[in-house]
């Protein structure tokens, strides 16, 4: 017998403004880099180093915070700030390097960004062993690879806020290294059966990780689940526009697209601080989710 | 008084950023003219030279291939300056840097380069080049990128309004202020 799933109008309600969130920031970030390029990119470093220095600082401030769901909301924006600085270092680096676009039309920073990959493998392969490490998809990767000696680590989490800007960044830098590994031609292409097989997963896998994450009812939680879930489904936007069957609305500047995508932005944010706010008494314990 | 000590980090932070971004102060004085005005500014100056007939219309070609010999668009039909597998070597050698020129009907060669004075200069390749866009492309309402790089228009023809610099060895340069072009700047892809 299948074990069945409870999912309250709560649950639903909490996942669907945590989606919007996630997914606004994301588009909000993009035509916030659009804008500058297209209107006074002098200033495009200036706005790279305040971005790290308020990322940092944001990051910092979490100690204070009490709540998980107060730590994770300030941990997206302080993890977006550095991620914002990295891509701005990247795109500095082309400049000073002369890193071209490719004829496939994939951006210089981008370009640099792809072979990090061993990088990334670096970090992720301390994580997998990293006992403290509660992401769902390591912990999996754990149990098949059999990599765990003893018990998964339980117990409370004092401060989420670093975690989840760190959960940002390297959700983010995944789906970034794997766009462009997919995009590549001289390894697979747009129209490669990798990038097919990326798109139809990806497709899959945020239903499943929607499936998931309406099994949370706190915004501490779900907030920090839709980060990867989000993404997921970036990859897919993303490859429907290398496709060239949708025009991004960040990237052609569509208002009218852009102006609901910051309608929802400011309904989900005011809707998560009220949450918030409301629940201020006591420090509320939460399931160990990422 | 215990976070004075992120101070000396703040510090040097607000001084790499200064030290960084010292290079970009020369543009700052363009970009205090609207984006709307500029790109109408750029316009004009695209029919004005139109008019006079100073827009050089040419191929974009590789040039590592074209100087071993490897390929020569030079003696192909002019607006098809490789086969298929010639293109994809080109675009792949140009994606990795090696020079890109323009190819003019007339069998001029044009190097793309910075403006006469400029001392430090860097890849005209990686460079976002303003567009001009035809009447049918203004009417038509679908959004199309609004400024190009070489290196993805290798091998298509092109239009450009720029300065020319007499060069060397029959080579002219060429200093790209906005550039025209059919289709959009990746074909079939956003």
């Amino acid at each position: 017998m299948a074990k069945q799933k409870i999912v309250s109008i709560k649950s639903l309600f909490y996942t669907s403004v945590s989606l919007v969130w996630i997914f606004a920031l994301a588009a909000i970030a993009h035509i916030i880099m659009v804008l500058i390029e297209k209107h006074n990119p002098v200033i495009k470093y200036e706005y790279a180093w305040s971005c790290a220095i308020i990322g940092f600082l944001t990051i910092y401030m979490t100690r204070w915070l009490k709540r998980d769901g107060w730590q994770s909301f300030w941990g997206i924006l302080g993890g977006l700030g550095l991620w914002f600085a990295w891509e701005y270092s990247l795109m500095y680096g082309g400049h000073r390097t002369g890193v071209t676009y490719t004829f496939n039309g994939s951006y210089p920073e981008y370009r640099l960004m792809k072979w990090s990959v061993m990088a990334f493998i670096m970090v992720f392969t301390y994580l997998i062993y990293q006992e403290s490490v509660r992401c769902n998809f390591i912990y999996f990767l754990r149990r098949k690879l059999r990599l765990m000696r003893g018990v998964v680590a339980t117990g409370k989490i004092d401060n989420y806020g670093p975690r989840t800007a760190f959960e940002y960044i390297m959700i983010t830098w995944a789906g970034y290294l794997l766009l462009m590994i997919a995009y590549d031609d001289q390894i697979f292409g747009p129209y490669s059966w990798f990038c097919y097989a990326l798109f139809f997963v990806s497709f899959s896998v945020f239903f499943y990780l929607v499936y998931k994450l309406i099994g949370y009812d706190k915004f501490g939680a779900n907030l920090r689940y839709s980060i990867p879930t989000v993404t997921i489904l970036w990859n897919d936007v993303e490859i429907l526009a290398k496709w060239g069957m949708l025009k991004e609305p960040w990237v052609h500047i569509n208002w009218k697209i852009m102006s609901v995508i910051i309608g929802g932005f400011v309904i989900s944010t005011y809707l998560i601080v009220k949450d918030l706010r409301r629940k201020k008494e006591g420090m509320i314990e939460s399931k160990d989710v990422v | 008084m215990k976070y004075l000590k992120l101070l000396p980090a703040m510090m040097l932070l607000a001084m790499l950023s200064a030290c960084l971004t010292e290079g970009e102060v020369e543009e700052a004085e363009v970009y205090k003219t609207p984006y709307a005005e500029r790109m109408k500014m750029i316009e004009q100056e695209f029919l004005a030279a139109e008019k006079e007939g100073k827009i050089i219309t040419g191929d974009i070609v590789e040039g590592n291939s074209l100087f071993n010999g490897t390929t020569e668009p030079q003696n192909k039909t002019y607006g098809e300056p490789y086969t298929k597998e010639e293109f994809r070597a080109a675009a792949i050698s140009a994606e990795r840097n090696s020079k890109l020129f323009i190819l003019s009907k007339d069998g001029t060669l044009y190097y793309p380069t910075c403006p006469k004075g400029q001392s430090v200069s860097e890849s005209e390749q990686a460079l976002r080049i303003h567009r001009v866009f035809t009447e049918k492309q203004k009417t038509s309402g679908e959004k199309l990128f609004t400024w190009a790089t070489l290196v993805p228009m290798t091998g298509r023809e092109i239009e450009i309004c720029g300065d020319i610099y007499p060069g060397y060895a029959e080579v002219k340069g060429l200093h790209i202020r906005s550039v025209r072009f059919e289709g959009d700047y990746i074909i079939g892809q956003d």
